[in-house]
C-alpha cells in the first residue's frame, strides 16, 4: 500500500510517524531504550515506503529517466509522462518504470536502449526504439540480465533484437509489440524475442513482426508461450536444446518457416496456428532430433510443407488440422515411433513425402479428405484402409525432381494404375481405420482475411465474356 | 502474302465454325465445367478457405490439359481436311495456298478463342468475387497459356492434315498424338529419368519439358498460379537452371511459340508440293 503514493503524501506520512513517536513517549515505561527501538522501527517503515519520482520533458523534478533511476531507491516507482527521451537506460536497482501516454525512450543508436541488471523490475507502457546495430553485442531494445522482471504493454521498434533474455529467469513478458528493422536484410536483423539460458519465463500476448526470427530460444527450459502472434519474418520459432516448453494458442503466419524445433525434449504445442509459411524449403513446423513431443489441436494450413520430421522420436500428433499444404508431411526414415491420430488431413496437394526407404510412423483414425473407401457398418470409420500415399508420391519422396510432374495426367494415371492393377507396388503405409467425417474444430483466430472482389479481374472477365458472346451472336446472323 | 485475303478466309472460317453446332456444344460444356469447378472450388474452399484459389486453379488446369488439346486437334483436323468440294472451291480462288492455310488457322483460333473465353470469363468472374489477394490477377496469364496450348494443337492439326490428306487417317494420327502428348510422353520421361545420374536426370527432365507443349503449359501455369514453391526442391533446381521466374516463364512461352510456328511452316511446305 505504500508503493504508489506521491511526494507530498510521503512527507505527510513522515511527519505523522514522528507525531506518533511524540504521542507514545509519555506512555513509555521502559524509557529511552524502547523509544529508540520504536523510532528505528518507524524509520525502517519510512525507508521501505516507496517513493514515486515523476519524469516529464518539462515542469518536473526530472527531465531524464536515467537521472531519476540514479536518484531512486530500490522499490521506488518512476512515473514517466509522455514525450521523447533521448537516452540509453540502465536499470541497476529494483524499480518500477511506468509510462503514461506512451513516452518514447529513444536510444542513442549504440548498445541496448534499455538494460536491466537488477531483479524484480517492471517496465510498463513505453515505446522503446533506436538501439545499436551490433549483433555480437546483443544490441536490443530491452536487454534483461536479471530475473523476475515484468515487461508489459511496451512497443519496441527500430531495434536489432527486441527483448533479449540473457541468463534471465522467471520473467513475465506480456502484451508487447515488437517490430524489427525491416530495412535490414533478414539475416542481419536480430530475433524479436531472444532467450538464452533463460528458464521459467512466461511470455503472453506479444506481437512480433519483421525481425529475423520471432522467438529464438536456446538452452532455456520450462517456458510458457501463449497467445503470441509472430508474422512476416524468417523462422517464427527457432529453437535449440530447450526442454519442457509449452506453446499454446500462438499464431505463426506468413513467415519463411513457422517453427523449427531442434535437439529438445518434451515440447508441447496446443492450439497454435502455423499458416501460410511458403518458400522452396519452407515448412509449418519442423522437428529435428527431438523426443517425446506433443502437438494437439494445432492448425497447420497453407504451408509449402506442413509437418517436417527428421529424427523425431516417440511423439504424438493428435486432433490437428493439416490442410491445404503443398506437402502435408515430410518424414525422414530417421523419425522413429511417432503417431498421428485423429487429425484432419484436408486438401493437401501431396499427403506424404517419405525420404528414405520406410518409416514406422503410425496413422490411426485420421480423417483424409481424399479417402475413397466406404463405411457400410456406419461405425464412423471406413471399412477399407486408406493408403497414405500413391505410387507417384512414393517415388517423389526419393526423387524430388519428379515433383515437376505434379498434377500431370501421367501422375494421375500412375495412381490409377496402382489401384487398378495391384501388380504395381507403391508404399504399404496406410491408415487402417480412417474416419469418414472430419473431426470438428473451431478456428481460434479470425478466418482468412476477408476477400474483397478483385475489381480488375472481374472487369476483364466480363469484357472477354461479352466479346466472346458478341462474336457468336454476330456469327449466327446471316 | 495478301493480308486481306488472309483475313477474309479467317472470317469465313470463324463464321463456319461458330455456326457449327460442335463448337457451340464445346463452348457450352467447357463453360459449364469451368463454372462448376470455380464455383464449387471457391465455395467449398478447403477447411477454412485460405487457399481456394490454388485448389480451384489446379483443377481448372487439369481440365485445360485434357480438353483443350483434344478439341483443338479435332476442330483443326475437321477444318483442314474439309470435304472435297469445299476445299476445291477455296483452292480455285486467286489466293495462294499459304494464305488459305494461315487464314484457316487464324479463323480456327478465333473460334477456339470464342468458345473457351465464355468459360474463362465466367470462371474468372466467380474467382474475382471469391478469391481476392494477388493470386487472382495471375488468372489472365493462365488463360493466356491455355490459348497458346490451343494454338499449338491447331498448328499440329494443320501439319497432320497436310501429311495425311485423308480425313480418316488424319483422325487416327490425331488420337494417337493426343494420347502421346497428354500421357505417354510424361510416362516415358518419368521412366527415362531413372536411367541417369542425379544431376543429368535433373537436366534431362528440364530439357524434356520443351518436347511437350502440354508439359510447358502445366509447369508454366502452376508457376504463374501457385508460385514456384509448389515444385519444392525440383522447382528451386528448375529456377536455377533457367535463371529466375520471369526468365522461366519467358522461355516456356518461347518454347510454345516454336511449337506453334514450326509445325505450321512445315505443313505449308508439304502443302506446296502436294497435288490437290
Amino acid at each position: 500500500m505504500f508503493l504508489y503514493h506521491r511526494d507530498t503524501k510521503f512527507t505527510q506520512r513522515f511527519t505523522e510517524s514522528f507525531s506518533l513517536c511524540a504521542f507514545v513517549r509519555p506512555l513509555c515505561l521502559c524509557g529511552e531504550k524502547l523509544l529508540i527501538t520504536l523510532a528505528l522501527y518507524f524509520c525502517a517503515i519510512v525507508a521501505a515506503q516507496a517513493e514515486t519520482l515523476t519524469v516529464a520533458p518539462t515542469n518536473a523534478r526530472f527531465q531524464s529517466i536515467q537521472a531519476a533511476i540514479n536518484t531512486a531507491q530500490t522499490g521506488d516507482t518512476i512515473a514517466v509522462q509522455a514525450g521523447t527521451y533521448n537516452e540509453n537506460l540502465v536499470l541497476d536497482k529494483s524499480l518500477r518504470l511506468e509510462g503514461f501516454g506512451k513516452p518514447i525512450v529513444r536510444g542513442m543508436g549504440r548498445d541496448s536502449a534499455v538494460i536491466i541488471t537488477a531483479d524484480n523490475c517492471t517496465i510498463n507502457g513505453f515505446v522503446i526504439e533506436h538501439c545499436g546495430n551490433d549483433l555480437q553485442q546483443e544490441d536490443s531494445g530491452l536487454l534483461l540480465k536479471s530475473s523476475f522482471n515484468r515487461i508489459e504493454d511496451n512497443e519496441l521498434r527500430d531495434i536489432l533484437y527486441g527483448i533479449y533474455l540473457l541468463k534471465s529467469r522467471g520473467n513475465t513478458i506480456q502484451n508487447n509489440f515488437i517490430r524489427g528493422r525491416a530495412e535490414l536484410e533478414v539475416g542481419s536483423r536480430g530475433a524479436g524475442l531472444h532467450l538464452w539460458n533463460s528458464p521459467d519465463n512466461i511470455i503472453i500476448g506479444n506481437t512480433i513482426t519483421e525481425a529475423r526470427d520471432g522467438m529464438y530460444i536456446q538452452s532455456s527450459s520450462g517456458n510458457v508461450m501463449r497467445h503470441n502472434r509472430v508474422t512476416n519474418l524468417r523462422y517464427g520459432l527457432h529453437y535449440m536444446n530447450s526442454d519442457d516448453n509449452k506453446f499454446e494458442d500462438n499464431l505463426f503466419s506468413d513467415n519463411i518457416a513457422g517453427a523449427a524445433i531442434m535437439y529438445s525434449k518434451r515440447i508441447e504445442f496446443r492450439r497454435n496456428s502455423f499458416i501460410h509459411n511458403r518458400g522452396f524449403s519452407s515448412f509449418g513446423i519442423l522437428f529435428q532430433d527431438c523426443d517425446d513431443c506433443i502437438a494437439e489441436d494445432n492448425f497447420i494450413i497453407d504451408n509449402a510443407c506442413g509437418v517436417f520430421l527428421e529424427a523425431l522420436r516417440k511423439s504424438r500428433f493428435r486432433n490437428n488440422v493439416i490442410a491445404e499444404n503443398d506437402v502435408a508431411m515430410q518424414i525422414y526414415s530417421s523419425a522413429d515411433g511417432n503417431e498421428f491420430s485423429g487429425n484432419n488431413f484436408v486438401e493437401n496437394l501431396s499427403p506424404l513425402q517419405l525420404v528414405g526407404r520406410e518409416t514406422n510412423t503410425r496413422w490411426k483414425q485420421n480423417y483424409w479428405s481424399d479417402y475413397s473407401g466406404y463405411d457400410l457398418d456406419s461405425d464412423g470409420t471406413g471399412d477399407v484402409a486408406h493408403k497414405v500415399q500413391n505410387v507417384f508420391e512414393y517415388l517423389e519422396g526419393n526423387f524430388p525432381r519428379l515433383r515437376l510432374y505434379l498434377n500431370s495426367p501421367a501422375a494421375q494415371a500412375l495412381a490409377t494404375a496402382e489401384s487398378t492393377f495391384p501388380i504395381i507396388k507403391g508404399s504399404a503405409l496406410n491408415d487402417a481405420a480412417p474416419l469418414v467425417q472430419p473431426i470438428s474444430f473451431t478456428y481460434p483466430f479470425e478466418a482468412a482475411p476477408q476477400r474483397s472482389p478483385q475489381l480488375l479481374l472481374a472487369i476483364i472477365s466480363i469484357l472477354i465474356l461479352i466479346s466472346a458472346l458478341t462474336v457468336i451472336w454476330k456469327g449466327q446472323r446471316p | 502474302m495478301d493480308i486481306n485475303a488472309v483475313t477474309t478466309i479467317a472470317k469465313q472460317e470463324l463464321t463456319i465454325n461458330i455456326r457449327n453446332k460442335w463448337t457451340l456444344i464445346f463452348a457450352g460444356v467447357f463453360s459449364v465445367l469451368v463454372l462448376a469447378i470455380s464455383y464449387f472450388g471457391m465455395i467449398t474452399a478447403g477447411a477454412i478457405g485460405f487457399q481456394g484459389f490454388t485448389r480451384t486453379s489446379a483443377s481448372l488446369l487439369n481440365l485445360v490439359l485434357y480438353i483443350v488439346p483434344l478439341v483443338a486437334l479435332v476442330m483443326g483436323t475437321l477444318s483442314f481436311t474439309s470435304e472435297k468440294g469445299a476445299s476445291e472451291m477455296l483452292f480455285a480462288q486467286p489466293v495462294t495456298r499459304g494464305e488459305i492455310w494461315l487464314g484457316k488457322l487464324l479463323g480456327l483460333f478465333g473460334s477456339m478463342l470464342t468458345a473457351t473465353l465464355i468459360g474463362f470469363g465466367l470462371g474468372g468472374f466467380v474467382i474475382a468475387m471469391k478469391a481476392g489477394t494477388a493470386g487472382a490477377l495471375r488468372y489472365p496469364l493462365f488463360v493466356g497459356f491455355s490459348l497458346l496450348l490451343a494454338l499449338v494443337f491447331l498448328s499440329l492439326s494443320a501439319l497432320i492434315a497436310a501429311l495425311c490428306q485423308r480425313k480418316n487417317r488424319a483422325f487416327g494420327v490425331v488420337m494417337f498424338l493426343w494420347f502421346f502428348f497428354v500421357l505417354f510422353y510424361d510416362l516415358l520421361v518419368i521412366g527415362g529419368t531413372f536411367l541417369f545420374k542425379e544431376r543429368t536426370a535433373n537436366h534431362f527432365i528440364f530439357a524434356s519439358l520443351f518436347g511437350n507443349p502440354v508439359d510447358m503449359t502445366r509447369v508454366g501455369s502452376l508457376i504463374v498460379l501457385n508460385g514456384k514453391e509448389i515444385f519444392g526442391v525440383a522447382g528451386a533446381a528448375l529456377m536455377k537452371f533457367f535463371g529466375g521466374e520471369v526468365t522461366s516463364i519467358s522461355l516456356l512461352v518461347l518454347g510454345m511459340t516454336v511449337w506453334i510456328v514450326a509445325p505450321f511452316l512445315l505443313s505449308q511446305r508439304l502443302l506446296k508440293r502436294q497435288d490437290i
